[in-house]
C-alpha cells in the first residue's frame, strides 16, 4: 500500500505503533488535514486562475501531491508553506495551457448563498471587483499580490513560496497595489 | 521629486511594507503633497476591497467536490485489484453467448484420445430440438493429437465456413 509508509500522525490523534495503522486509517487523517488547509488551496488556486473549474483540478493535484509527499512535509507547520508552493505551481502549469480568462460568469459562484440576496448581491459585485482587478495584473504581480494581500504571508514568505528575492516581490506587490487600485478607481468612476 | 517617484513607497506603505525609518519619511511627504494623500486613500481604500471580498465565505460544495475527489483518487489502488477478473468474466459470457446463441450452427467438438490415438470414438450426440431455428450440437469424435503433447484442442466448427474456433489447453502430469 503506497500510503502505508507514511505517518499520517495530527494533533488530535494518537498512534498505537507503526502497525496497527491501516490505510483507512490514514486517509482518515489525511482528510483531517485536508479539511484544515482546503480554503487555502482551492481560493489561492481560484485568485490566480479565475475559473473555478481549474481551481478545482489544481486543487485536487496539489492534495494528492501532499498525500504521496507525507514524509517530506512532514512538520505540520510546513503543510502551509509547501501547499502554497505546490499551488502556484500547478497554476503556472495550468496558466500555460490555457488562456487566462476573466470569467465574470464564474465570480458568483465562489460566494456562499448563505447571506440573503442583499447581501449576496453586494457580495458578488465584490467578487466581480476582485477577479476583475486581479486580471489587471501581470501574473508575477498577481501571485504576489494574492499571497501577501489576500492571504496575509509575509514578504520573506511571499519570496520563498514564489523562488523569489524580497526586493522583487515588494517591487511587484507595489506595482500590483497601484494596478489595482486604479482599476476599482475605474470600476467606480464608470458607474458614476 | 514628483509624486512618481513616490509611488511605489507609498503602495508599500499602505500595505504596511516599509521599515519605520522609510515609513516616516513617507509620512512627512504624504503630509504635505495633496496627489499623494489622494493615491494613499484610493490605495486603502481598494485593498480594504479586496481584502473583504477575499474573506467572504466559500460555498461548501466546492469544498466537498475537491475532497470527495480526492479521496476517490486515493482509494482507487484497493479498488482496482477487486475488479481485475471483471474483463475476464465478460470474455467468457461472450463466447458462451456466441457458443449457444449462433444461427443454425452446427457446433464439432474434437478432442484428443487420452490414451489411444488410433481410436476415434463417437463420444455424444446432443440435439436440441424446438425453437424456430433448429440448432444441434455434436461432440463426434476423438481425433489424434496435434503435435503438441500433454495439450487439448478443441476446434469449433460452425455453418459459416470463415467461423472456425480453436481452444487450446494444456493438461498437468500428462505427458504421454
Amino acid at each position: 500500500m503506497k500510503g502505508g509508509a507514511l505517518a499520517f500522525v495530527t494533533m488530535e490523534q494518537t498512534v498505537d505503533g507503526p502497525d496497527s495503522r491501516t490505510h483507512a486509517d490514514d486517509l482518515a487523517a489525511f482528510e483531517t488535514i485536508m479539511r484544515q488547509y482546503e480554503r487555502l488551496v482551492l481560493v489561492t488556486a481560484y485568485r490566480l486562475l479565475g475559473n473555478m473549474e481549474d481551481a478545482k483540478d489544481v486543487s485536487q493535484e496539489a492534495f494528492l501531491r501532499l498525500y504521496r509527499n507525507m514524509g517530506k512535509a512532514s512538520a505540520a507547520q510546513n503543510y502551509q508553506a509547501w501547499l502554497y508552493r505546490v499551488t502556484v505551481n500547478l497554476c503556472h502549469d495550468a496558466g500555460r495551457r490555457r488562456k487566462p480568462s476573466v470569467a465574470v460568469e464564474d465570480v458568483p459562484e465562489l460566494v456562499s448563498p448563505a447571506a440573503g440576496p442583499q447581501e449576496s448581491l453586494a457580495g458578488s459585485e465584490r467578487q466581480r471587483i476582485l477577479q476583475m482587478s486581479l486580471r489587471a495584473l501581470s501574473p508575477t504581480e498577481r501571485d504576489a499580490v494574492v499571497l501577501r494581500d489576500l492571504e496575509g504571508l509575509s514578504t520573506e514568505e511571499v519570496a520563498r513560496a514564489l523562488g523569489s528575492s524580497e526586493a522583487t516581490v515588494r517591487s511587484q506587490i507595489s506595482k500590483g497595489r497601484v494596478k489595482m487600485r486604479n482599476f476599482v478607481e475605474r470600476y467606480f468612476r464608470r458607474r458614476v | 521629486m514628483n509624486c512618481a517617484d513616490w509611488e511605489e513607497r507609498v503602495a508599500l506603505y499602505a500595505g504596511g511594507d516599509l521599515p519605520p525609518a522609510e515609513a516616516d519619511e513617507v509620512e512627512r511627504h504624504v503630509a504635505d503633497c495633496a496627489g499623494c494623500q489622494v493615491l494613499l486613500s484610493g490605495l486603502r481604500e481598494s485593498l480594504a476591497l479586496v481584502r473583504d471580498a477575499h474573506r467572504e465565505p466559500i460555498e461548501e460544495a466546492h469544498l466537498a467536490s475537491v475532497r470527495a475527489r480526492v479521496l476517490s483518487e486515493l482509494e482507487r489502488p484497493a479498488r482496482r485489484w477487486r475488479w481485475v477478473w471483471l474483463p475476464g468474466l465478460v470474455a467468457v459470457a461472450v463466447v458462451v453467448l456466441f457458443v449457444t446463441l449462433w444461427p443454425r450452427s452446427e457446433l464439432r467438438m474434437a478432442l484428443p484420445p487420452p490414451a489411444s490415438p488410433s481410436a476415434p470414438t463417437v463420444a455424444k450426440v446432443v440435439s436440441v430440438p424446438a425453437g424456430p431455428v433448429q440448432r444441434t450440437v455434436q461432440t463426434v469424435r476423438t481425433v489424434p493429437a496435434p503435435q503438441v503433447s500433454g495439450s487439448i484442442v478443441v476446434r469449433l466448427e460452425t455453418n459459416n465456413p470463415d467461423v472456425v474456433i480453436y481452444w487450446i489447453a494444456e493438461t498437468k502430469g500428462e505427458t504421454k
